[in-house]
């Protein structure tokens, strides 16, 4: 077999378009920003200044978008293309949008519901009207649903398929002995004779298994804290915010480095901290359904029954690694970087919750419920929280970037995760000596880390943007 | 004002003395002692030579007895072989030789010996001082080619919000807070310092700035540090432009028939330039861990590669050192973005 | 005064009885010339004399010439000193090489050169050496240096009561009671030290050229020579940076005995131990001499214009498990099925490849001897990767459920070869779990590890790296290997100094291990250097080592 190219048979077509367009663009984004200029300064007085860019701009805008249009469907047609063309005649490029296809499918299927109930889905309807907001969701759902399907999209296996001779091999190698497997690796192979591109895709899993869920801890942290130090202030607020502000005078490397350590694991440290982290959740819950539901004991037992007796399940499961069943438990190695990464994230969502606390508790509604006679848990859960949830979103977007960025830090100083594992941190600090010479190893997740940490950015754009408007 | 500057200094002491002790007792546990004997002492030394070791050394004692030795509140004491030599303890670290009455009796902090560097072999004043200066024109630099560039980036963004201009700044001030410096620099170094590609514009290596910053060894560096931080400074200064732009004393400004370009830089700029300025001073900090990855990268000893390396080696005396510097860094910097900001903006007082 | 009969005596002085029973084993096809000129230089002989006595001439050294001046920077690990007898680390003897030298030099093609002495002689069973200091010596204080210094060191040598001190074990023959044996050194005069040891030993020369080995003055012994400086190379530091950058220069109050000490000036460059950086160092013009070359960047040095040289080596790595270690209150390795099945389950042509890129060649068979590089290889039947006979064994064990943890060190090469073994182990159906230790780390527990991997460095023979690391009793016996009949080969091994009898021992030595599954050995490394064009006596050495009084420019 040969090496696949990456157009396949579209490429005479498709790669002068995609050119064109390519060209266009950089002209039009070159130019649009001096004929503003130039219309500023041309403008003759207050008229010309109320009614926008001179005409030249407008043209120029007018061929950015324009250009922009052709390139999204020169790439789109790369897709599209590549779908529907008979395996043979596929690239690399065909290849890989057909090994997407759940993704694809499942991305329409969910935009298109978004877009049906749109009026009545509130904020995240809003948000495909949001051009950031809505480029950032689908780059974001790309991810979650190529991490759901990644043993449907690789190939092959990102750990145990070590293919002799795949060293370090160019992108569209065919295998050597390609009977009974897919054949070919897609974006080449890494030092180890792996293929990138399952890599890639298990790495989506590994990293969103764990930025997301370390995130929402830290919020749970964060938010069990915050809530009472801004709202009840005095000592308490004064003991958490130095602790809070000590732990954020670390230098981020320093704590890692401490507690990563073996012989700081081996001690027991991090087990010791994720028995602390983790229960804060439970706490959560329970004040929650206990100052929701005072008044109607027996749903309130029930609820809080059901959180302390399956969180109490998972919580011993994941941090003490003692699940009675066996069911439930964190390698240790993912475990001090989630706990690593909790611990360093919760005290900067607690200065912010704090600080909405501090601004929302002044308000009317506020003075409402305390006039109501309602419990100081009643009123920082049920009345303070569901009112600062706009900036807290925009935050938790945010800090899933961050916190994928952290998780590549971890893996560039060798602290993260065991050195098989593809997640993209390691995959990208263990390419990147060779990236000259053998780019795609570590180009590939780069571009992944890229294009997720993006999207989380872009979405959090958008969701500002709209509960401004709101 | 001055109350104000005396009680966030103490707020500082406090801060530094909480951190250097669960810095003290992470690197003090037993295992990191066992490592840092068989790292000072050989690789293959027994059990038995790691425990004469640990206690010749002026390590045995309990933890929050040492702790008192190394702020200097506490006598630290001296071993001393048969002929009563002195051989070893925290006081003659560094002075080898030095006969058993000529050590001091105190040397922590307090008075002013920050101890010495395990694995540099050197007082840790030294180590510091050196790692801060080149730390601090690598910092400099990154600063002064980020923040023009981001407050003009941001300016030009938010002047109109949600025109063509702004859309294509603000995604890409985005893209730059998508890139972390690893991710950036690898590429940098492939594309711009690598004999593969071809165009060798700078060096992938800034070891020889040690000797002198030129721009071809300092480019990729500062370059790499700038980048990860504009966006965010950009991003910021867009908002506060933006909000400042549909004020009501510019709306004003504008009805009285002044030209746009007049608006912005007379009236707009000064005001939209005061949030930044909080963010710029926050920056600091935030930007240590940007330097350990660059200073890594790039192979330039300063003030990260020391906290990797005392980190790596267990190098207590250091790591104390580095953190302190860290709590002055990051809480200096927070008081002076305070008082800037009440200078600046004449409706804050500070109380 | 050149009468026949002195002339004679100086001949029988010359050529040991033994090295002439070498150069017949040499001509009979039974000892490569490597080893033949190794054992004849290790008597005595010089390396002119041993090439004469098989017949051959001394390979031409005259381009070797260097000019007199310039600077020459090296990119290697900046160490911190300490006494020269605990050195852990190749690198610390390169850093003090140009100040305190050696009484010999191990040289590249396997011969001993005189350093410090002028040349020594060893009686017909190897129990009496002699040793002639040679004359006009001095230290940079300006004092002689003479047979007390001598002297002094190897008492110093001999004395295991140093933490960390690693040359009593070179110095075995003569050491008794945790220090030198009582009347085994013996001034002759100023410039003539006699050993007196207690058994033959024919590697003893071998001992005193290794990297700690390094001559202080008599009174400095036990002192890091950063602290005083005292030597008598030609060079002294100017700057001394640990993890940065050290500097030698030039002694201008010291006249050298030597007509070496080409360069005026030396630095070594620290670039951490990631060889991307190396690379971007090389590609910035930052040094001009790599201290070893790695995995794929040898290629790319190479292509940089860079001259490369290598040299085979029996350096390896070993992946071994631990038959003492208990995991969980079991010991999974004291079975002989499972360490079998690990062994039978890897092709050693993968780590091989994937490890080191298939830069050096792979192993005959799961046993620690080289072929080609060790005088006493035996042949044996090769290694053969068998899954289903691997998975027989480890079903029968009971132990396939079993999720075995390999640990290894974090950096290149070691690494990748480990993560080649537990893919292969994983293929065959084994679980593997991998860990990945820092080197600041690693090193502490190394030999407890239950199932872990350590490279080896390169020792001359065969029978010195099986004592080293098998033998029961062996410090670094990280394998929990406990064999009797083993340890009863091995003694008898040791005691044999002709090889064709050592190699049917050495045969039996090897099909133990084999048969036990000891450890996963599968490949020996070339290791490789690269320099700028017109660097000078900078080829790389099996043992890493760098004198600065030899290199040079063109």
């Amino acid at each position: 077999m040969e090496r696949l190219s990456w157009t396949g048979a579209l490429g005479p077509w498709l790669v002068p378009a995609l050119e064109a367009a390519l060209v266009a663009l950089a002209l039009a984004a070159l130019a649009h920003p001096l004929a503003l200029l130039a219309g500023y300064r041309l403008g003759p007085g207050p008229e010309a200044a109320r009614s926008g860019p001179g005409r030249a701009a407008r043209l120029t805008g007018g061929l950015l978008r324009l250009s922009l249009w052709a390139l999204a469907a020169a790439l789109a047609a790369f897709l599209i293309g590549g779908l529907l063309v008979p395996p043979e005649a596929k690239g690399i490029l065909g290849r890989i949008a057909t090994r997407l296809w759940p993704v694809w499918l499942s991305l329409g299927a969910s935009f298109a519901l978004v877009a049906l109930f749109r009026r009545r889905l509130g904020l995240l309807g809003h948000l495909l009207g949001n051009p950031a907001g809505a480029v950032g969701l689908a780059l974001v759902m790309f991810w979650v649903f190529a991490a759901l399907f990644a043993d449907q999209i690789a190939p092959f296996d990102p750990i145990t398929d070590v293919i002799a001779g795949m060293k370090n091999k160019p992108p569209g190698t065919p295998l050597p002995a390609p009977e009974g497997t897919y054949g070919y690796y897609l974006l080449g192979g890494d030092a180890l004779a792996r293929d990138v591109f399952s890599r890639a895709v298990a790495g989506a899993r590994v990293v969103l298994a764990i930025a997301p869920a370390a995130t929402l801890f830290a919020f749970m942290v964060g938010i069990t804290l915050g809530l009472p130090a801004g709202y009840l202030g005095g000592r308490l607020d004064l003991l958490l915010s130095f602790l809070a502000n000590l732990v954020l005078a670390f230098p981020v490397i320093l704590l890692f480095f401490l507690l990563v350590t073996p012989e700081i694991v081996a001690m027991g440290v991090p087990t010791y901290m994720a028995g602390a982290l983790f229960l804060f959740p439970l706490i959560f819950l329970t004040i929650l359904w206990n100052s929701r539901f005072r008044t109607r004991p027996p749903l309130r037992a029930a609820l809080i029954g059901a959180t302390l007796v399956l969180g109490g399940w998972l919580y011993a499961g994941l941090a003490w690694n003692a699940d009675p069943f066996g069911v439930v438990s964190m390698p240790a190695g993912v475990l001090i970087v989630f706990v690593s990464v909790v611990f360093v994230n919760a005290p900067s969502v607690f200065r912010i919750v704090r600080g909405l606390t501090l601004d929302i508790r002044t308000r009317d509604y506020v003075a409402a419920a305390q006039t109501r006679g309602e419990g100081p848990w009643y009123i920082m859960l049920w009345e303070i929280l569901p009112n600062a949830r706009g900036p807290l979103l925009v935050d938790f977007c945010l800090r899933i970037g961050y916190t994928t960025i952290l998780l590549g830090t971890l893996g560039f100083f060798g602290l993260g995760l065991a050195p098989e594992s593809p997640d993209w941190g390691t995959s990208i600090n263990a390419g990147r000596g060779l990236l000259q010479f053998v780019p795609f190893p570590p180009l590939v997740p780069a571009v992944a880390i890229m294009s997720l940490v993006l999207g989380m950015n872009l979405l959090a754009d958008g969701l500002r943007e709209e509960s401004l408007r709101e | 004002m001055a109350g104000f500057i005396i009680r966030r200094l103490g707020v500082m002491a406090l801060t530094a003395l909480c951190m250097t002790f669960i810095v003290f007792l992470l690197t003090n546990l037993q295992p990191n002692l066992e490592k840092l004997a068989k790292t000072q002492a050989g690789a293959r030394i027994t059990d038995a030579e790691v425990a004469s070791w640990i206690d010749r050394n002026g390590y045995g004692a309990p933890m929050l007895t040492r702790y008192g030795e190394w702020l200097g509140v506490l006598p630290a004491p001296l071993a001393t072989d048969a002929d009563g030599r002195a051989v070893g303890g925290r006081c003659l670290r560094g002075h080898p030789g030095l006969a058993a009455d000529e050590v001091p009796r105190f040397c922590g902090v307090l008075q002013g010996d920050w101890g010495y560097s395990t694995k540099f072999r050197r007082p840790v004043t030294e180590v510091i001082a050196e790692r801060l200066q080149r730390t601090g024109l690598l910092m400099a630099w990154a600063f002064a080619t980020m923040v023009p560039l981001a407050l003009i980036v941001g300016v030009l963004a938010g002047m109109r919000e949600g025109s063509a201009l702004d859309r294509g700044l603000s995604t890409l001030s985005i893209a730059t807070t998508s890139t972390p410096e690893y991710v950036s620099g690898v590429i940098f170094v492939a594309l711009f310092a690598s004999s593969m590609v071809g165009l060798k514009w700078f060096t992938g290596s800034a070891k020889s700035a040690v000797e002198g910053a030129t721009f071809q060894n300092f480019t990729l560096p500062v370059a790499t540090v700038a980048l990860y931080g504009m966006g965010y400074i950009a991003r910021m200064t867009r908002a506060s432009m933006a909000e400042v732009m549909t004020a009501q004393y510019i709306r004003t400004a504008r009805l009285k028939g002044l030209s746009f370009r007049a608006v912005v830089l007379r009236h707009a700029l000064r005001n939209a330039l005061i949030a930044p300025f909080t963010v710029i001073m926050l920056q600091f900090p935030w930007l240590l861990t940007g330097v350990v990855i660059v200073e890594a990268l790039f192979v330039y000893p300063g003030f990260g590669d020391a906290l990797v390396q005392g980190a790596q080696n267990n190098d207590i005396d250091l790591l104390l050192a580095v953190s302190v510097v860290a709590v002055i860094v990051v809480l200096a910097t927070q008081l002076l973005s305070d008082i800037g900001y009440a200078l600046l903006n004449p409706r804050i007082r500070v109380a | 005064m050149t009468t026949p009969s002195s002339r004679a005596d100086t001949r029988s002085d010359r050529t040991h009885p033994a090295a002439r029973m070498y150069a017949r084993e040499h001509r009979a096809g039974l000892m490569d010339r490597r080893e033949f000129l190794g054992r004849a230089t290790a008597l005595g002989l010089t390396s002119a004399a041993a090439y004469a006595l098989i017949g051959q001439p001394e390979p031409a050294r005259a381009q070797t010439v260097p000019q007199r001046g310039g600077t020459l920077r090296i990119q290697m690990d900046c160490r911190e000193l300490a006494d020269p007898r605990t050195y852990d680390w190749s690198e610390k003897a390169n850093e003090t090489r140009g100040i305190i030298e050696y009484l010999a030099e191990l040289r590249r093609d396997g011969t001993l050169r005189p350093m410090l002495l002028e040349r020594w002689q060893a009686n017909e069973d190897a129990t009496e050496y002699t040793l002639h200091i040679r004359p006009g010596v001095t230290w940079n204080t300006g004092e002689p240096f003479t047979a007390k210094d001598v002297a002094a060191n190897l008492d110093g040598w001999c004395d295991t009561s140093v933490e960390g001190n690693s040359m009593p074990s070179r110095m075995a023959a003569m050491v008794e009671d945790g220090k030198a044996a009582e009347g085994a050194i013996e001034i002759v005069d100023d410039l003539t030290v006699r050993l007196h040891l207690l058994r033959p030993d024919g590697t003893l020369m071998f001992g005193m050229a290794d990297y700690p080995a390094a001559v202080m003055h008599r009174d400095k012994i036990g002192t890091s020579v950063a602290d005083h400086g005292i030597g008598t190379g030609a060079y002294m530091f100017e700057e001394f940076k640990v993890g940065e950058r050290i500097v030698l220069v030039r002694n201008p109050d010291h006249a050298y005995w030597g007509d070496g000490a080409w360069l005026d000036r030396i630095e070594f460059l620290d670039y951490g131990t990631d060889p991307s950086a190396w690379l971007a160092g090389a590609d910035a013009d930052e040094f001009d001499v790599t201290h070893e070359t790695v995995s794929d960047f040898i290629d790319i040095f190479s292509a940089l214009g860079w001259v490369e040289s290598s040299v085979g080596t029996s350096s390896t790595v070993v992946i071994r498990p631990n038959q003492e270690a208990e995991v969980d209150g079991v010991r999974p390795y004291a079975d002989v099925r499972v360490r079998r099945a690990l062994a039978l389950a890897i092709d050693n042509s993968v780590p091989l490849e994937l490890g080191i890129s298939g830069r050096g060649r792979e192993s005959r068979n799961n046993f620690h001897v080289a072929p080609d590089v060790h005088p006493d290889y035996a042949e044996i039947e090769a290694h053969r990767q068998d899954i289903p006979e691997a998975l027989r064994l480890m079903e029968e064990a009971g132990m396939m459920d079993y999720e075995h943890e390999l640990v290894s060190i974090d950096d290149d090469y070691r690494k990748n070869t480990t993560d080649a073994v537990a893919a292969q182990l994983r293929d065959a159906g084994f679980k593997v779990r991998r860990t990945v230790l820092p080197g600041s780390t690693f090193w502490n527990d190394w030999t407890k590890y239950p199932f872990s991997s350590t490279n080896w460095a390169h020792r001359e023979t065969g029978i010195q790296l099986l004592n080293l690391a098998y033998r029961s009793t062996a410090a670094w016996n990280e394998c929990g290997f406990r064999n009797v009949e083993f340890d009863a080969l091995l003694d008898q091994a040791t005691a044999i100094a002709d090889d064709t009898e050592r190699r049917a021992v050495m045969a039996r030595l090897e099909r133990i291990m084999v048969d036990e599954g000891v450890a996963i050995i599968p490949y020996f490394r070339a290791l490789y250097r690269h320099a700028k064009p017109g660097v000078l006596n900078i080829e790389m050495h099996p043992k890493y080592e760098i004198n600065v009084h030899h290199l040079g420019w063109a």
